[in-house]
């Protein structure tokens, strides 16, 4: 199975880009998507994805205190599941 | 300083009771992004730095330039003894020589259009966003929107749909913007009034959780993009 990061990482390639470009996301996960041009349109459509692909309550309120992917990782890793 | 008023990438838009909006032309242009960057401090050129798109600096540096420019303008100050503090959930503010300046202002970029609004009294904010048919409408509509306000969005058609959503939105993002505390609470929990669901462009919005605080909303969209704009009004006003 692969990792909450990787997983996120994939979920990110597939669905979120700035201006037509894909975000590259570090091996570190140490990104934070707001800071990366995100719009917040585009988070909420990313938290609800979050929620569904990993089964967690996850609103557009944990994307924009979460100050990196590898915040909202560990953040999905923590939750009963 | 831009050379002349010609050379500036930002210019009135509307005024909006007592605020006023400024729109700022942010298509790529090397010579003004150049000027830009001459305006902005440290602190904001790392900022700019960090971003990892060309697009992303680009939008900072020419919205960040002109808010200095016309700050500097309103309040008769030099650049150098401007800068700026920010919220817990990072609202930004204008401090001179570091002290809070009699002006409020709140900031918004699209991809290519960014509208600043000022006022000198009541929490304000703006929200600017080019209408793109690409996203997932149904499930974002799930997401933001109160039950009324996806009933409405279920009947509607088309390109009608997608205006309607971006009006909602906007007015939403701004409201939630003048509040300053980020998108918290949850979008959806609240609806924006009927009349301007039905395409009145003006409205007053009680927030349920904060009834005695009024405020005033109104489209600012175009057939470019989608804004809105939430403004505190005073008590005393009617
Ligand atoms: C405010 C927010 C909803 C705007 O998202 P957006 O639609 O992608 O961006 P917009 O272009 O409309 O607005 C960006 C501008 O809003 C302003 N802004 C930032 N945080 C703000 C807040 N909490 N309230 C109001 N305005 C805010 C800034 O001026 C920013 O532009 P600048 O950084 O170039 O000066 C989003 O940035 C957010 O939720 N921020 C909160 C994040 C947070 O809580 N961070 C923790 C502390 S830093």
């Amino acid at each position: 199975m692969a990792s909450t990061g990787d997983r996120l990482k994939t979920l990110i390639a597939d669905n979120l880009e700035v201006d037509g470009q894909a975000i590259a996301v570090p091996e570190n996960l140490d990104i934070s998507l707001l800071e990366a041009g995100v719009s917040s349109v585009d988070l909420v459509a990313f938290a609800k994805l979050v929620a569904r692909d990993f089964n967690v309550k996850f609103t557009l309120e944990h994307c924009t205190t979460l100050n990196s992917v590898k915040e909202v990782a560990d953040f999905i890793d923590s939750q009963p599941g | 300083m831009p050379a002349s008023v010609a050379d500036c990438w930002w210019r009135p838009f509307r005024n909006v009771g007592t605020a006023a909006v400024v729109y700022v032309d942010m298509a790529p242009d090397a010579a003004r992004e150049a000027v830009a960057l001459t305006w902005l401090d440290q602190e904001e050129q790392s900022r700019r730095q960090r971003f990892r798109f060309d697009g992303a600096r680009r939008r900072f540096a020419l919205c960040r330039a002109a808010l200095r420019a016309i700050l500097c303008g309103q309040l008769g100050c030099p650049n150098q003894q401007l800068a700026f503090g920010a919220s817990h959930h990072g609202k930004p503010y204008a401090l001179v020589n570091g002290q809070p300046a009699p002006i409020g202002f709140n900031v918004s970029h699209g991809s290519v259009h960014g509208l600043i609004a000022f006022a000198a009294e009541g929490r304000l904010g703006v929200d600017v966003e080019e209408r793109s048919p690409a996203r997932d409408l149904d499930g974002l509509i799930g997401s933001v929107m109160g039950p009324e306000e996806r009933a409405e969005l279920a009947s509607a058609r088309g390109n009608h749909r997608l205006h309607l959503f971006y009006h909602l939105w906007t007015v939403k993002e701004a409201l939630m913007k003048a509040l300053g505390t980020g998108l918290t609470p949850d979008v959806s929990g609240f609806e924006i009034p009927l009349a301007m669901r039905r395409g009145k462009k003006t409205g007053i919005f009680r927030f349920p959780h904060i009834p005695t605080v009024r405020w005033w909303l109104e489209d600012l969209g175009n057939e470019h993009f989608a804004a809105a704009i939430a403004h505190e009004l005073s008590p005393d006003s009617h």
